[in-house]
């Protein structure tokens, strides 16, 4: 079976080059975008099965991104896992009224993170999974 | 030569005013100017419309008594300085004035007129240099703040992929590591999480003092939220085999509280229980009803450690308190956990202790108020039911799917006021109040947000934080429906889908300032 694609959206390098190593070795295969424009170019482009997004970005924000995707039909339907360091208080909402599936604060937990992609992307559970989604659950109730 | 002085004096007795128009007319001309007024209601409007350098005020005034004339002066014009005039026998009420910022008394009888421009003259420097020295350290505070906070937001995105490369290193992504080298890195990793934490507290403290931090009481079950923590630090509790356990005594009522601020000091609590615990001990948290006080619930952490010395149980809860013991203390962090737990409990409204005997273990307690409309409301509220005027009531309701105002209500007064929070929302400046009320303002602004409908919250929380930054005298509150919803149903069997009146919430707010709503005045945003 293919590897799943995956988007990365954020202008800090190593951070995209962190997730990058992070993700291929957990069998996904990841392309990048650091500011709006490209990231929604790159969408179109490559039809990722989930785009991993910052708010923070340079010039136009992450929820513009969210907006554009939003308004072509092809591309609305990736889910999106917001990844920010702005307060989860007045993101969080917003961000899901937006389009997005999840707000995760950084720093992020690389098994919370890995645990919810699998959750996204609708693949099977791995061991401790189910732990860190539930708090996860826990925090957005 | 410079303007002279704009002098008010407010002094209903004719005698005593005379006396001291003479003694300003002794004075060079052009150096002061003289208003006299006679009662305390016209001396505010004078004050209101600016223009006064002194005021020498009465404080037997037949429509203002004692040391409420000082205050309403002090409200009405903050930064005139004011000499109070009383009697002989008055001297420890003037002394009171001077405590509540009067600058100086004159006895009246016994007022020098040499003396008296020289008295007006220091009072007016005085209170110039206090403002001075007030100013700088305002702003010597706010820019420590600032610089911290800013500090500690920069700190964090290095400090971010230090941790993700570290971990990719330890997790043997990067290559297989000798048994040495992944013990080097997990000590590294130890120290990197160790300044993640004190740079979170660095931040966390920030808010507290900087009156940023976001508190959202709302209908809480401590029982999920300790659940939450102790699953957070089991693996802790593991690492130094000590077991921790919960006790929650059955089933427990529900608390007005912010669960992801609960949780925050149920984690440091636990965390420094668990530090401060030998290993092979045990660690307990206990929730339970208060024994004293029905109207709160108690958590407390319990540990086999090494206690806390009786002297100590106050002083813990300070900033940058850090344990003295050194064999216990190491490198524990930056002594900010409790003083942000004591910060984190007072704003729920609740009290947080220490108690426990040296070398047989520490408790640390604190109580949070249960889940009813009273709690819900005294927050927002305040301490209005002490102001002396009728409530003005303003509800505005935001981006609400529910209807939770009835449809008469949506009809009346919401024109105005719509438009009035639309112009909040959209300029950042020239927003007021309209005049409402006999005082000729609203006293209590209340905001209630439906968080079902995209952005209700914060759109809400916006309006909050614009209204508190313009007018500090507003009381401004915001309670999401949602909680008043879950109220009503666990109280009234109400179907959370159902509608809920407004009437019930201005009932309760009415019932608990114990006086009549002068008027209530509704909006849906």
């Amino acid at each position: 079976m293919a590897n799943k694609r995956i988007l990365i959206v954020d202008d800090d390098p190593d951070v995209r080059q962190a997730m990058h190593i992070r993700l291929k070795a957990n069998s996904y295969d990841t392309f990048f975008a650091s500011d709006a424009l490209s990231s929604v170019t790159e969408a179109r482009k490559q039809h990722p099965d989930l785009i991993i997004l910052d708010l923070g970005l340079p010039g136009e924000d992450g929820y513009v991104v969210m907006e554009r995707l939003q308004c072509h039909p092809a591309l609305a339907a990736i889910p999106i896992i917001v990844v920010s360091a702005r307060d989860a208080r007045g993101n969080q909402d917003r961000v899901i009224a937006a389009g997005a599936q999840v707000y995760l604060q950084k720093p992020v937990i690389n098994a919370e993170l890995l645990a919810i992609i699998r959750q996204t992307l609708g693949e099977p559970e791995q061991p401790g999974d189910a732990g860190v989604t539930g708090n996860w659950k826990l925090l957005a109730g | 030569m410079s303007k002279p002085l704009q002098v008010l004096l407010v002094e209903d007795n004719a005698g005593d005013a005379r006396l001291l128009h003479e003694m300003f007319r002794k004075e060079k001309a052009g150096s002061f100017a003289l208003t006299h007024l006679l009662r305390m209601t016209e001396a505010v409007a004078h004050l209101e419309k600016g223009g006064v350098d002194i005021l020498l005020l009465d404080m037997g005034l037949p429509d203002g008594h004692g040391l409420d004339t000082v205050r309403r002066a002090q409200a009405a014009a903050p930064n005139v300085p004011v000499i109070v005039l009383t009697g002989l026998n008055d001297e420890a009420l003037a002394a009171q004035a001077m405590r509540e910022g009067a600058q100086d008394y004159l006895i009246k009888g016994q007022i020098e007129s040499r003396a008296l421009p020289r008295a007006l003259r220091h009072a007016i420097e005085r209170h110039r240099m206090q403002q001075e020295a007030e100013l700088i350290r305002v702003n010597q505070l706010q820019f420590k703040d600032k610089f911290l906070s800013h500090v500690s937001h920069e700190l964090r995105s290095p400090l971010n992929a230090i941790y993700q490369f570290v971990t990719i290193l330890f997790d043997n992504i990067g290559g297989e590591l000798t048994p040495e080298q992944h013990d080097y890195l997990g000590i590294v990793l130890r120290n990197v999480k160790q300044l993640q934490a004190m740079i979170d507290d660095l931040l966390e403290v920030t808010r507290v003092q900087g009156g940023q931090l976001a508190i959202e009481l709302q209908c809480t079950s401590v029982a999920e939220v300790i659940a939450f923590a102790v699953s957070t630090l089991q693996g802790a509790a593991q690492a130094k085999e000590i077991a921790l356990t919960m006790d929650l005594g059955g089933q427990l009522p529900l608390v007005c509280a912010d669960p992801m601020r609960v949780r925050q000091i149920l984690i440091i609590l636990l965390d420094n229980a668990i530090k401060f615990t030998p290993p092979g001990g045990s660690v307990r948290i206990r929730a339970s009803a208060h024994a004293q006080d029905p109207n709160t619930l108690v958590l407390e952490i319990m540990d086999s450690g090494c206690g806390i010395d009786p002297a100590m149980t106050e002083r813990i809860f300070d900033r940058l308190f850090q344990a003295s013991d050194p064999a216990l203390a190491g490198r524990q962090g930056l002594g900010l956990g409790l003083y942000i737990c004591k910060e984190l409990v007072a704003r729920q409204g609740g009290r947080i202790w220490a108690s426990g005997t040296p070398g047989k273990g520490a408790v640390l307690s604190f109580t949070l108020p249960l889940f009813s409309m009273r709690n819900l409301l005294v927050a927002a509220l305040g301490d209005i039911a002490n102001t002396p005027t009728p409530v003005t009531l303003v509800v505005a309701e935001m981006g609400s799917q529910t209807g939770w105002l009835s449809d008469e209500a949506r009809g009346e007064h919401s024109h105005g006021m719509r438009e009035l929070l639309q112009r909040c929302l959209h300029a950042d400046q020239d927003v007021l109040l309209p005049t409402m009320g006999p005082s000729g303002r609203a006293e209590l602004f209340f905001i209630v947000a439906a968080t079902n409908l995209a952005g209700g919250e914060s759109l809400a929380r916006r309006i909050q934080r614009q209204f508190d930054n313009r007018d500090p005298a507003l009381r401004v509150g915001l309670v999401l429906s949602t909680s008043i919803h879950s109220l009503m149903a666990a109280q009234h069997g109400v179907n959370p889908s159902d509608r809920v009146s407004f009437e019930a919430v201005a009932e309760a707010i009415h019932a608990m300032v114990n006086k009549e709503l002068s008027s209530r005045m509704v909006v849906n945003g």
